[in-house]
């Protein structure tokens, strides 16, 4: 009998080659050129001049606003997120008929393919002095302002992630065994003891892992803030590429970069480990 | 008949405003010089240049509503190149994009103090003036030109000049506003809300500075602590940070916004009620220029384009459009009395007086950067 | 509960009506409604720009995603067996690939690209004077934006399709190599059909994500323009409802598709099985 499952190493390091290369120049590399530019100096007419210095992190609380509008705005965008997305994931997966579920799942997933940047436009013109608050004014509501507002902000960031989170939730849930509900019932159990005790904590693993990857990406969030906060909501994201595109100073905005890149990590970490305890760690493992 | 003669005909000609035989006749060339043409370089050569490799496509980059559109279609109907513009906001992110490389622009606009530092940085190609041979220097106010010279060489030639002053909507504001200091004082106080600054560090700190009477352009560490001051207490009273302002003004977001000449004329015909307020302590004049980024994959069609924009006929419809002053008096001569009388594009000369051009070294100036950077960030 | 429901698709529907709805706008402009007509459908039709940014867009995305999709299978199959160290590693890299912001990735892609282009460009010039020239013979562009957006894709390809590989079943695998089948044929015929699945989701995940992204391509593309630049200018330029249009179509391009598939995979399944 041939060995099937263990073939040559020749063979595993050329199917293995191509991605170690592109993970090699295209990841380890620019993030060890954004560790060492971190402790440069920006060159007189902008850029980078070689240097070791730890200025440009002694200088980070000068962008403390960004980080803390950062970590506080995705927390908060996620749970928001998480809120709106629960009951229309529950909808789906228990509630809806087999034969429009389909079609409602579709729909949910549709909006993702009109451009994010279009889409984003379409708010910036909702929430402007001629959309939404000019009909609210016409009400008699008296005036309003949504647009460059946290409040705009965090309405795009729901828009934009919410079949994010509705997805993940939702497989967890369709997996839910219904009688596991009814046998809870004939137990005399309230249809919300149910809920607490058989629905939520089954639907946890879906919620966690869900949650984690709209918040991951909120962390990196520049556009959103961009149109719709109107250079008044800044996210590190936007404090980044003010520092690449207008101050060109390369080694603090590198050094703003590891910063968010290492905040990121120790977040996700310290996050999956409190998860793991809710929905079992190999659910919430991202690799 | 020189040169620039025979290439202004041929322009014409092109451009359908003559007929081929007077086209001919006009260039005194008749049957016989066209003959003559394929042997004398110097007459195949300009003609070359003009009609022939221009390939489809030009690069500009250039500044928010700053082009008639109709022009480009022109442009695009005689040479067959199309343009492809982007807009910007600030002259930082234009030095940004250069210094990475790699852009692909032909043509860009930048403004008058940041030449200077392009040179040094070998980012532009000194102009080639026998292929603009629409361009007349001596037609030209020289205040506003000589920003384009730099050790003697041609670098960049004027577009259009302006000031920076800021617009009120006059239905929503009717205090008497006249100088910077009103500005940001209504801005934080009854008018909260409803201000806009340029996402631009010159004319945002710049008329900062201006509130305590500095310099438009000082770089002392005291006064820019000040002005930092100030946008600091500003913020959370701004409406936005946006140098393309005039959207928010239209819908009513927005009441009052820094702002320059032309978007000022621009926003005068759908808001008559608009007013443009030069700050009585003086603040930014300024000029725009033409320049060919080195290296511009279509430098045929680059100089195809200032050549075109720089025809007296097409940049007067370009100032109709955009609605600011030109320093080319060919231009002016086509231009309408009640433009060139009309107190946003030619302010009261004591109110010109203490206005300063934008001083060089300013777009590279590191402290400046980082005061916008944290005002932005803040 | 209904209601709720009823709510959240308005909700997430109200813009893109909004963005169809403007695209048949006669007048000038994105936001005030003039009258019916299809004249911004045949201005962005024309328009070279529009067609040059929707071809790069779909050359990258195509690029990227085929790149991404064959090098991430062959990695995910190789690192099945893989133990120890090599793991370890690989593991940590995919990790981060996928959780470093998207901007983080642009930004240091293009700081990156330039210093190394930088160097590399002299010393081409200097081996080989033929290069030297305006334009410098390694610049961002394409090449530089389908690399940046295969190094997430395949972060994403092999996660996917790992997942797909642990539920496989193995004991087909073997009974293939029993039966003396080459490990190429066994690749083909028995590994290949399990996976395929997750190797086609992966393929349009990865084509979705490189066809919308505008963060790395604003960093990396160079001169190059994709339709979420495009869009992105415009927006700077003053949108007018040809940019409406363009969404419209892609909306509408995609909807096919879907619609499409779901047709083709429920024929699929309703063939009779042969016992």
């Amino acid at each position: 009998m041939r060995n099937a499952t263990g073939p040559s190493p020749l063979l595993t390091a050329v199917l293995l080659a191509p991605g170690a290369l592109w993970f090699l120049g295209l990841l380890v590399l620019p993030l060890g050129v954004v560790i060492v530019f971190s402790f440069g100096e920006r060159a007189a007419v902008g850029g980078y001049q070689a240097a070791f210095v730890l200025d440009n992190y002694l200088n980070l609380p000068a962008r403390w606003t960004a980080f803390k509008n950062t970590l506080v705005l995705a927390p908060i965008g996620t749970v928001v997120c998480l809120i709106a997305a629960y009951p229309l994931a529950y909808f789906l997966a228990v509630k809806a008929r087999p034969e429009t579920r389909t079609a409602l799942l579709i729909l949910v997933i549709v909006p993702f393919w009109t451009s994010f940047l279009i889409r984003t436009y379409a708010w910036m013109f909702i929430l402007g002095g001629r959309g939404l608050p000019s009909l609210i004014e016409w009400a008699g509501l008296g005036e309003v302002r949504f647009i460059n507002t946290p409040f705009a902000v965090l309405l795009g960031i729901v828009y934009a992630y919410l079949p994010l989170m509705i997805f993940p939730i939702y497989v967890s849930l369709e997996k839910l065994d219904k009688r596991l509900l009814e046998a809870s019932e004939d137990l005399g159990a309230s249809p919300w003891r149910g809920f607490m005790q058989v629905t939520l904590p089954l639907s946890a693993p879906g919620a966690v892992t869900a949650c984690m990857l709209v918040f991951i990406l909120l962390m990196g969030e520049y556009l959103i803030p961009q149109l719709l906060g109107g250079g008044k909501v800044f996210f590190i994201g936007n404090a980044l590429v003010d520092l690449f595109l207008q101050s060109r100073n390369w080694p603090f905005g590198s050094a703003v970069a590891v910063s968010l890149v290492v905040i990121m990590l120790a977040t996700v970490s310290v996050y999956m480990r409190f998860a793991g305890r809710i929905g079992g760690a190999r659910d919430v493992s991202l690799v | 008949m020189n040169k620039r003669d025979f290439i202004h005909q041929l322009w014409r000609y092109k451009r359908g405003s003559i007929s081929r035989r007077q086209f001919l006749g006009a260039t005194g060339l008749g049957l016989a010089s066209t003959v003559l043409a394929t042997t004398m370089p110097e007459l195949a050569g300009p003609r070359r240049a003009f009609a022939g490799e221009l390939g489809d496509k030009v690069a500009l980059t250039s500044w928010p509503s700053y082009h008639d559109e109709n022009n480009f279609k022109a442009f695009t109907e005689q040479t067959g190149v199309n343009i492809e513009l982007a807009v910007f906001g600030s002259n930082e992110e234009m030095m940004a994009k250069l210094q990475a490389g790699g852009t692909g622009w032909d043509v860009f606009v930048p403004t008058n103090y940041t030449i200077p530092d392009y040179v040094s940085q070998d980012l532009l190609e000194p102009l080639d003036t026998s292929l603009i041979p629409n361009f007349d220097a001596s037609a030209y106010e020289t205040r506003f030109t000589d920003a384009g010279t730099v050790d003697g060489k041609l670098y960049a030639i004027s577009k259009d000049w302006g000031t920076t002053g800021y617009v009120i909507n006059g239905g929503k504001i009717t205090d008497p506003m006249a100088t910077w200091k009103d500005f940001w004082d209504l801005s934080m106080t009854k008018y909260t809300g409803r201000s806009m600054v340029h996402d631009y560090q010159l004319t945002t700190i710049g008329n900062a500075l201006k509130y305590y009477g500095y310099s438009f352009n000082s770089i002392d560490p005291k006064e820019l602590a000040d002005a930092e001051k100030l946008l600091l207490a500003a913020k959370p009273h701004l409406f936005g940070i946006n140098s393309d302002y005039k959207p928010s003004l239209l819908s009513g977001d927005a009441w009052a916004s820094v702002a320059w000449t032309g978007d000022a004329l621009q926003l005068r015909r759908d808001m008559p009620d608009i007013r443009y307020i030069l700050g009585q302590e003086g603040g930014e004049i300024w000029s725009d220029f033409y320049a060919v980024v080195k290296g511009a994959p279509h430098r045929a069609a680059g100089y195809a384009l200032i050549n075109f924009l720089t025809d007296p006929a097409v940049n007067a419809k370009e100032v109709l459009f955009h609605g600011y002053p030109t320093a080319d008096s060919r231009t002016n001569a086509l231009l309408p009395k009640e433009l060139l009388e009309d107190p946003i594009m030619y302010p009261a000369a004591e109110l010109l007086a203490p206005l300063e051009f934008g001083a060089a070294g300013l777009i590279t100036n590191e402290a400046r950067a980082e005061i916008m950077a944290r005002f932005k960030s803040a | 509960m209904r209601g709720y429901a009823a709510l959240i698709y308005v909700f997430l529907y109200a813009p893109i009506l909004l963005i169809v709805v403007f695209s048949f706008n006669s007048g000038f402009s994105a936001s005030d409604f003039k009258g019916v007509s299809f004249k911004w459908y045949a201005k962005a039709a024309t328009n070279t720009f529009v067609i040059d940014a929707v071809v790069n867009s779909l050359i990258v995305a195509a690029s990227s995603a085929t790149l991404a999709t064959v090098f991430g299978t062959m990695a995910a199959l190789a690192l099945q067996r893989v133990k120890g160290w090599v793991r370890t590693v690989f593991d940590g890299l995919i990790y981060v690939a996928i959780m470093v912001p998207g901007i983080v990735i642009g930004i240091s892609t293009l700081i990156a690209l330039v210093s190394v282009f930088g160097l590399l460009n002299t010393a081409l010039v200097a081996l080989i004077p033929a290069l030297a020239g305006p334009e410098p013979p390694l610049a961002l562009g394409f090449a530089s934006l389908i690399a940046a957006h295969t190094l997430f894709n395949l972060a994403l390809v092999i996660v996917i399709v790992r997942a797909r590989i642990a539920g496989m079943d193995r004991s087909l695998i073997e009974a293939s190599a029993d039966l003396y089948a080459t490990p190429w044929r066994t690749f083909r015929q028995v590994t290949l059909p399990q996976i395929l699945p997750a190797v086609l989701a992966g393929f349009l995940l990865g084509f979705t994500f490189s066809l919308d992204d505008f963060v790395i391509a604003f960093f990396v593309a160079g001169s190059k323009t994709t339709l979420p630049i495009f869009v992105f200018s415009s927006i700077r330029r003053g949108v007018t409802p040809e940019i409406n249009a363009i969404g419209t179509v892609v909306l509408a391009v995609s909807l096919i598709l879907l619609f499409g598939s779901q047709l083709l995979l429920r024929r699929g399944h309703g063939r009779p099985r042969r016992a």
